[in-house]
């Protein structure tokens, strides 16, 4: 009786935008099983996909009648009714921007979850309390392996990561179209702009103590980029390439059962 | 990269235990680590890290068997042989 018919199609279309974000971003933090820079980091980092992956379950279920519908909904919906971002979308094969790309999206993550935790839906801020525990790991993660890269990257890598990636994170602070019906209802109480300049103050101060120089994307730059993503609306490139890998398997036997 | 051994004790009265070793740059990174390598799934409630640096290690002669001193290795043969004496003489009376 609560659950679906009482949350508005903004607050769905939040929450999907969220969910979508924690599934691919998951998915794609997979890739390193078994090929993490050391043993240790490759154990930590897949730890850290595994939760962004139970952050997608909790968040589908709260927009699902019927858990069964799941995998096929997270999987197999049409490109343009998911609403995740570039960013957590675009394959990383290479390792330094897998971690820069973790650090940001971390650091954006918490300020979501953050939102949700004050959200008046029970169902919604209980599953962000429990988020947040996870994320508190998931941050210090990121801060000590890039605060220790940073610091000792003669190469220039995590430079050239941070200067690609950053432009690319403007997505992730595009609001869905009905951003402002769902403040306008209450169910959120911060914008999508207004996390950004957080988040932001957050990078840049990261980025100063780590004696990084990194020339931030000028307000044009900002928003191109949030224009090409359409409001969460438009898949990156590889969309279609990632979207076939993810259903490989089920594809091969659609009726079977796991 | 250093070397750090694990150790986890589980509630109650169980003394820590080595789980294990990990490789880490220094101790803040080690102990996050150490979570996610031997301790995510509850397998201890307390946990230690030693770097394998302070760890005092015996070498082999500080080991060897005192080989001059039968007297200190008593595995029990000879009682049990006494005791099969007694028993064989018990029998055949």
């Amino acid at each position: 009786m609560l659950g679906r018919m009482t949350r508005s199609p903004a607050a769905h279309e939040y929450l999907l935008a969220f969910a979508d974000d924690e599934h691919l971003i998951g998915a794609r933090h997979t890739n390193w099983i078994g090929l993490g820079p050391f043993l240790e980091e490759d154990l930590a980092f897949c730890s850290i996909a595994q939760d962004e992956l139970g952050h997608a379950i909790g968040l589908y279920g709260l927009l699902l009648d019927d858990p069964a519908e799941l995998d096929s909904f997270a999987m197999a919906r049409e490109p343009a009714d998911y609403r995740s971002c570039w960013l957590a979308e675009i394959e990383c094969p290479d390792w330094s921007d897998s971690l820069v790309r973790h650090w940001l999206y971390d650091r954006a993550e918490a300020l979501r979850w953050d939102v949700l935790a004050a959200c008046p839906d029970e169902r919604v801020s209980a599953l962000a309390a429990r988020a947040q525990r996870e994320e508190s790991f998931h941050r210090a993660h990121a801060e000590q392996l890039m605060s220790r890269i940073a610091a000792t990257d003669t190469t220039g890598r995590i430079v050239a990561s941070v200067t690609r990636l950053v432009p690319l994170a403007a997505g992730l602070w595009d609001p869905t179209v009905s951003e402002p019906s769902a403040i306008s209802e209450g169910f959120v109480r911060v914008s999508s702009r207004e996390l950004a300049d957080v988040w932001k103050n957050l990078i840049r101060s990261d980025l100063d103590r780590w004696g990084l120089d990194i020339a931030w994307p000028s307000p044009t730059t900002w928003a191109d980029q949030q224009s090409a993503q359409g409001n969460r609306t438009r898949r990156s490139e590889t969309f279609g390439q990632f979207q076939s890998d993810l259903l490989r398997v089920v594809v091969l036997d659609p009726t079977a059962v796991w | 990269m250093r070397v750090f051994e694990v150790f986890l004790k589980k509630p109650g009265r169980d003394e820590f235990r080595h789980a294990g070793s990990l490789e880490a740059p220094d101790p803040e990174m080690a102990v996050l680590l150490a979570r996610e390598t031997h301790a995510r799934r509850g397998e201890g409630a307390q946990m230690w890290l030693i770097d394998r640096e302070h760890v005092l290690v015996a070498d082999e002669a500080e080991l060897a068997v005192n080989s001059d001193k039968p007297h200190r290795h008593n595995d029990g043969s000879r009682v049990a042989a006494r005791r099969k004496g007694r028993r064989d003489e018990c029998s055949d009376a």
